[in-house]
């Protein structure tokens, strides 16, 4: 327990991060969410002919991202991590006669999936840089979808989770569309259509759960501390979990997922495997484990059910397929089965697991599906067939591509580790036949993986194969991001320390961070204590 | 407004403006209503009556007046007037058409609604037959098929409740039981107004015929016609809302039909005038379900969304200009007419129903009313509307920013480009405004529909 203790638990007291307090805004979360939306836009209309200025528009979208990133780390090192409470909080009345406000804010787990999003975006574009078609609306498209998933994250209103949520749809299926493989017309409609059924789940249960709760607000405050009956708890849980479902994703509601992080560019899968995608399991955390505690243990078996099928569909169709993108985009679908097993594992320790598995497992499945489709693009070929012994000849992918399959696994010194451990330790409790089998799916994705990895980068190499090379410098960056990051928070949980001292050298560790507000999610799942025996 | 328009056709039939005057006409026309709207936002906020007590100036009328001002100055200015067959005409009826929904707003008794209505089509009328007499033909024989319903359904109503006066028709229902003699007229009466709107399943009629008029009749068959229907449904609907049993099953029905069968039938076919009007279809469902709900809120938000609906769906025809050779005169449009094509983008997203534009905040209206009633199959069914309506939207913004465009030489003549003049860009960029802020203008605007709703004597 000593290693569960280190990791799972926050800083007991403040510790103030050096430079706090220097830099404080009311708008950060909005500057979050509308400035990428605003550089879209201008960036639509900035006059390109034949594409002169592509390299200025690339640059423009770079320095957003890395400026909404800095602006992101500044609201990172402020970020009270003993508050159980949400932060930055904005909230200005929108619609007053249906109860809509304009409000947002986040907690530990908002500020995760921030993060998440804030490195996807800087690693979406580093991973576009080789796009020369229609530049300009390539990289307006990329920032609105940002845009749309930061909205996401940040709602405290259900009215604006739905308005976000929705308004991911459109631009990242244009770009699967423009800019996507040969059968990107497939993968789009499907992004379409699952994703569009998906937000007409959480359409529907958001205003279940706003009539549910008088039909004056959609205010999570509001909504959350309504009374509801177990029945009504029920429905609406379902509803947001067919919404879940649709986007992590989950069997049997995956079939968009194959097709999209096959046919598209590598910067958009980025950008889908990570907070696109994650949004689903911090929806199953905010609107049913942290608001409705009676209807998250009565669905926790059907969670703990869907996350070991998908874990274990994702190896079993990684192990059949022969096509390598297919392979990355069935193994990306592994960190969402894992933390949404957190999730169904209703303690404490599994729902700190699944939170912390919304940043590391988001990494991971953008770095697989992203090397299988960097690895691909560089060896002209997507058929494991003709791929064999690419180690010697492509020595930085293939590190890459280990790096991800050890961050799918789990393996200590990757931010994954800690998930697994916490995730576990907290569902062979509540869970054990889920967890046992989760395993077990696991080992088949380990598998799946060994035989993946063994053929591709250790295997004889064909002689009928087209010529390889090695990754770009851009591509080397943005795959190093993803790994550097996973490697970051395995490495440093805690953050870096003064040696000698608990004063964080410049980063206040993630799990310190995403603690904030773990505690009051997880307050209804605390086991009692038994009573000690008494004394004579 | 119905001065100008007459003083423009007078104009017209006359020949005595210059040439070189001629040009400045829509930014006249365009100017005056933007003037009348100012007018009616300050002065209209006064309760009165004219002409007896015929004529009522209440919020609802305000808010109706307002948006069809809003939507027929947007219109005048963002037309391609190169496409146009009759600059003079084409200025005239779209006037006449928001002065038919001006006069229907503000009638208070079943002869003023029924004179508004008739104004208006009668503009949509001209429009078609401008450029195909056949099918200007056509629209009369519809309107006519309409017309004698919606007089069937209004003298029955007459004659079940003794009065024409809308108000007085309240309070005479308001103590009495639900009759089939008062559920059949509803039936004639709603039925005559949805072949005149074109909402599914009626639209046989109408919609067939937009497709071949003017772009800017187009947006008046599509559009203004049907926010006049639909005005007229509202005040009607409103004034027998003491007994929801002889309407509501009808608005479910129809609400129904037209939302899935919208989005699907847009999403069937690809040329994008088609498109667009099936999308307005399915839009148009989500008014009739806020009509359903027969409550206050409900009425409020179909308001909130017709206004959207309204200006997305006269507008949007005449931001696509030609476009007679389908999906081809919209390819690449985006790169070659940027303003435009993002004026077109909006359109067909709002009218789908996309976040975050001015169509999804009135159906997402709709939606918390029809949740507040309990009314979740209905509400489902409009989700799936509205997911068939964004993918069919999906294909056309391909088409109008992934394919590249027809090489100008050999570009057809029905898929020219659309004209570039400084008030259709102003235009384009004030519609791009207005849709796209349309969420954030939302808490005035939405306050004022649900003022209009209670002037309509809904609690």
């Amino acid at each position: 327990m000593t290693l569960l203790t280190v990791i799972g638990q926050a800083t007991p007291s403040p510790v103030p991060a050096p430079g706090a307090g220097l830099f404080t805004s009311p708008f950060l979360l909005s500057l979050l969410i509308w400035v990428p939306a605003a550089v879209a836009v201008a960036l639509a209309f900035i006059p390109n002919p034949r594409g002169r200025y592509d390299t200025l528009i690339k640059q423009i979208a770079f320095f957003t991202n890395l400026g909404t990133l800095f602006v992101f780390f500044i609201g990172y090192s402020q970020f009270e991590n003993f508050l159980p409470t949400m932060q930055y909080e904005e909230k200005v009345p929108w619609l007053p006669a249906i109860g809509v406000t304009y409000h947002l804010g986040i907690d530990g787990a908002g500020l995760v999936m921030l993060m998440l999003s804030g490195l996807a975006g800087v690693a979406a574009v580093l991973a576009s840089l080789n796009v020369r078609e229609r530049v300009r609306a390539y990289f307006a498209l990329l920032l609105l979808a940002q845009s749309s998933v930061n909205g996401a994250i940040a709602s405290r209103d259900m009215f604006m989770l739905v308005l976000f949520w929705g308004a991911s749809i459109v631009p990242i299926a244009l770009l699967v569309i423009g800019w996507g493989g040969p059968r990107r017309i497939s993968a789009a409609w499907r992004l379409v259509g699952y994703w569009g059924f998906g937000t007409a789940a959480l359409a529907v249960g958001a205003l279940a759960l706003y009539t549910a709760a008088g039909g004056t607000s959609f205010d999570m405050d509001h909504l959350f501390k309504a009374t509801i009956s177990p029945r009504v708890q029920l429905g609406i849980s379902m509803a947001m979990i067919v919404a879940a479902a649709t986007r992590l994703p989950l069997f049997p509601l995956h079939g968009w997922a194959r097709e999209v992080l096959a046919e598209s560019p590598p910067g958009v899968v980025v950008i889908v495997a990570t907070a696109a995608s994650r949004l689903g399991a911090f929806l199953i955390l905010r609107t049913i484990i942290g608001a409705e505690p009676v209807a998250a243990h009565l669905l926790s078996p059907l969670l703990a059910a869907l996350a070991v099928l998908t874990v274990g569909y994702a190896g079993l169709a990684a192990l059949r397929t022969l096509d390598i993108r297919h392979a990355g985009a069935y193994l990306a679908m592994v960190p969402g089965g894992i933390t949404v097993m957190g999730m169904a594992a209703v303690s404490p320790l599994g729902i700190a697991g699944s939170v912390l598995g919304l940043f590391a497992g988001g990494l991971a499945a953008a770095l697989i599906a992203g090397a299988c489709v960097t690895l691909s693009d560089r060896a002209q070929t997507r058929s494991m067939a003709l791929l064999g012994g690419l180690a010697p000849r492509m020595p930085n992918l293939g590190w890459l591509l280990v790096i991800a399959a050890l961050a799918l696994l789990g393996v200590p010194i990757l931010a994954t580790f800690a998930v697994n451990v916490m995730t576990f330790f907290g569902a062979f409790k509540t869970q054990p036949l889920g967890a046992f089998a989760l395993a077990a799916s696991l080992a088949v994705c380990a598998v799946a993986l060994a035989v993946i990895l063994g053929r591709v980068l250790f295997g004889a190499p064909n002689a009928d194969a087209p010529g390889v090379s090695d990754v770009s410098l851009g591509e080397t960056w943005y795959l190093g991001l993803l790994a550097g990051a996973l490697l970051w928070v395995g490495l440093f949980p805690g953050g870096p320390k003064i040696p000698g001292t608990e004063v964080p050298l410049f980063d206040p560790g993630l799990i310190n961070q995403m603690s904030a507000g773990i505690s009051d999610i997880a307050s209804p799942y605390v086991l009692p204590t038994p009573a000690a025996p008494a004394t004579q | 407004m119905l001065a100008t328009a007459v003083v423009v056709m007078l104009l017209g039939r006359f020949a005595v403006l210059p040439s070189a005057w001629r040009r400045f006409l829509p930014l006249a026309a365009a100017a005056i209503v933007l003037t009348a709207l100012g007018i009616e936002l300050w002065a209209g906020a006064a309760l009165t009556t004219f002409f007896g007590g015929a004529i009522v100036q209440d919020r609802f009328a305000l808010f109706a007046k307002a948006a069809a001002l809003a939507i027929a100055a947007v219109a005048l200015a963002s037309a391609d007037w190169a496409a146009e067959d009759s600059p003079y005409l084409g200025l005239a009826m779209p006037l006449l058409a928001a002065f038919g929904v001006m006069v229907a707003a503000s009638a208070a008794d079943l002869v003023g609604l029924w004179a508004g209505l008739e104004l208006a089509a009668a503009a949509a009328v001209v429009m078609v037959a401008l450029r195909r007499p056949d099918l200007g033909l056509r629209l009369l024989v519809v309107g006519g098929v309409a017309t004698s319903l919606v007089l069937i359904g209004l003298a029955f109503l007459y004659a079940s409740t003794g009065n024409a006066d809308l108000v007085a028709i309240r309070d005479v229902l308001a103590s009495r039981a639900p009759t089939v003699a008062l559920a059949v007229p509803m039936l004639l009466l709603l039925g005559g107004l949805a072949v005149r709107a074109g909402i599914a399943p009626f639209h046989v009629g109408p919609l067939p015929i937009s497709l071949g008029a003017s772009p800017l009749g187009a947006g008046l068959v599509i559009g203004l016609v049907t926010v006049a229907a639909a005005t007229v449904a509202i005040k009607i609907v409103a004034a027998v809302a003491p007994l929801p049993a002889v309407f509501a099953p009808y608005a479910v029905a129809v609400a129904a039909v037209a939302m899935v069968g919208g989005g699907a039938a847009a999403l069937a076919v690809r040329s994008p005038r088609p498109r667009m009007a099936y999308l307005a279809v399915a839009q148009l469902g989500w008014v009739a379900a806020g009509l359903s709900t027969h409550f206050r809120a409900g009425f409020a938000a179909s308001l909130f969304l017709l206004a959207a609906f309204g200006i997305a769906a006269t507008c949007g025809p005449a931001l696509l200009g030609r476009a007679e050779a389908g999906e081809t005169a919209i390819a690449g449009l985006g790169a070659v007419r940027p303003v435009r094509a993002a004026g077109l983008a909006l359109a067909f997203l709002s009218l789908a129903g996309a976040p975050p534009l001015a169509g999804f905040f009135g159906e997402l209206a709709v939606a918390a009313a029809l949740a507040q009633s309990g009314n979740f199959v209905l509400l489902g069914l409009g989700l799936l509307g509205s997911v068939l309506s964004v993918a069919a939207v999906v294909g056309t913004l391909r088409v109008l920013y992934i394919q590249s465009p027809v090489d100008e030489a050999r570009r057809p003549a029905a898929a020219a480009l659309p004209a570039v003049t400084v008030l259709s860009t102003a235009g384009a960029v004030v519609f791009c405004a207005l849709v796209a802020g349309y969420g954030l203008l939302g808490n005035p605007i939405l306050g004022l529909a649900d003022q209009g709703a209670e002037a309509l004597g809904l609690r």
